[in-house]
C-alpha cells in the first residue's frame, strides 16, 4: 500500500469516526437534557405536593385556633358578668 | 402444555432481565480497565500486528503507540475531558485498522481479523460511557 493511499484512508477514517462520534455525542446530550428536565419536573411536582400539604396543615391549625378563640371569648364574657355581679355585691356589703 | 408455556415465559422473562442487566453494565460500568487494555493493545499489539500483516505504515505504527500512551496518561490523570479525547483517538485508530484490513482484503479472510472491529466497538462503547459520565457530572 503506498503512502498516498494510507493518508487518504486515514483522513477518510478520521472524518468518518468524527462524524459517528458527533452524532452519538449529540444523541447523548439530548438524552441527558431530557433526563435533567424530567428530574426538574419531578422536583417541581414534589415541591407542589409539599406546599399543598403545608397549606392543608395551616388551614387545620387556623380552624383550631378560631375554635379556641371562640371558647376563650365565651369564657371572658362569662367572667366579666361574674365580676360585675361580685363588684355589685361588694358595693352592697360596703354600704351596709 | 400449560406448564411448558409457563416455563418458556419464565425463561424469556429471565433472559430479558439478564439482557437489561448486561446493557446497563455496558452503558454505565467503570471503563478504566477497558481503556487501559485498549491503550496497551494500541501500544504493543497494534504496531506489531499491522506491520506483520499490512506492511510498513508510519501513520499506524508510529502514531498509534503515541495515542495509546496518551490514553494511559489520561486514565492515570483522572481527567474526564482528556479521557474523552484520548478514547476518541483510540477509537479512530481501531476503526482505521478495520478500514485498512478491509481495503487490503484481509478482513474477510478469517474471523480472527474481525477482532479489529470488536476493538473498535469496544473503544466506542468506552468513549460513550466516559461522555455519559461527563454529562452526568455536569448536569448533577
Amino acid at each position: 500500500m503506498d503512502n498516498t493511499t494510507q493518508i487518504v484512508l486515514a483522513i477518510v477514517t478520521l472524518l468518518g469516526s468524527a462524524g459517528i462520534w458527533k452524532y452519538a455525542e449529540a444523541r447523548l446530550r439530548v438524552k441527558a437534557e431530557l433526563k435533567k428536565e424530567e428530574k426538574s419536573e419531578s422536583d417541581t411536582i414534589l415541591y407542589r405536593d409539599d406546599l399543598r400539604r403545608r397549606v392543608e396543615d395551616m388551614d387545620n391549625a387556623l380552624k383550631e385556633a378560631h375554635k379556641e378563640l371562640l371558647e376563650l371569648t365565651q369564657k371572658v364574657a362569662k367572667l366579666e358578668t361574674e365580676n360585675s355581679f361580685l363588684r355589685r355585691e361588694i358595693d352592697i356589703l360596703k354600704s351596709k | 402444555m400449560l406448564t411448558l408455556k409457563k416455563k418458556i415465559e419464565t425463561i424469556v422473562a429471565e433472559l430479558t432481565l439478564r439482557y437489561d442487566s448486561l446493557r446497563k453494565i455496558w452503558q454505565y460500568s467503570d471503563s478504566q480497565p477497558t481503556e487501559i487494555t485498549l491503550a496497551a493493545a494500541l501500544v504493543i499489539l497494534y504496531p506489531i500486528a499491522t506491520y506483520l500483516e499490512l506492511g510498513y505504515s508510519p501513520i499506524m505504527q508510529l502514531m498509534a503507540p503515541i495515542a495509546g500512551l496518551y490514553q494511559l496518561y489520561c486514565v492515570s490523570g483522572k481527567c474526564l475531558s482528556c479521557r474523552v479525547r484520548a478514547s476518541f483517538v483510540t477509537f479512530s485508530f481501531y476503526l482505521l485498522a478495520g478500514v485498512m484490513y478491509l481495503y487490503c482484503g484481509l478482513l474477510f479472510q478469517g474471523p480472527s481479523y474481525w477482532g479489529w472491529i470488536l476493538l473498535a466497538v469496544s473503544s466506542f462503547g468506552s468513549l460513550k460511557r466516559i461522555k455519559k459520565e461527563e454529562l452526568h457530572r455536569k448536569n448533577g
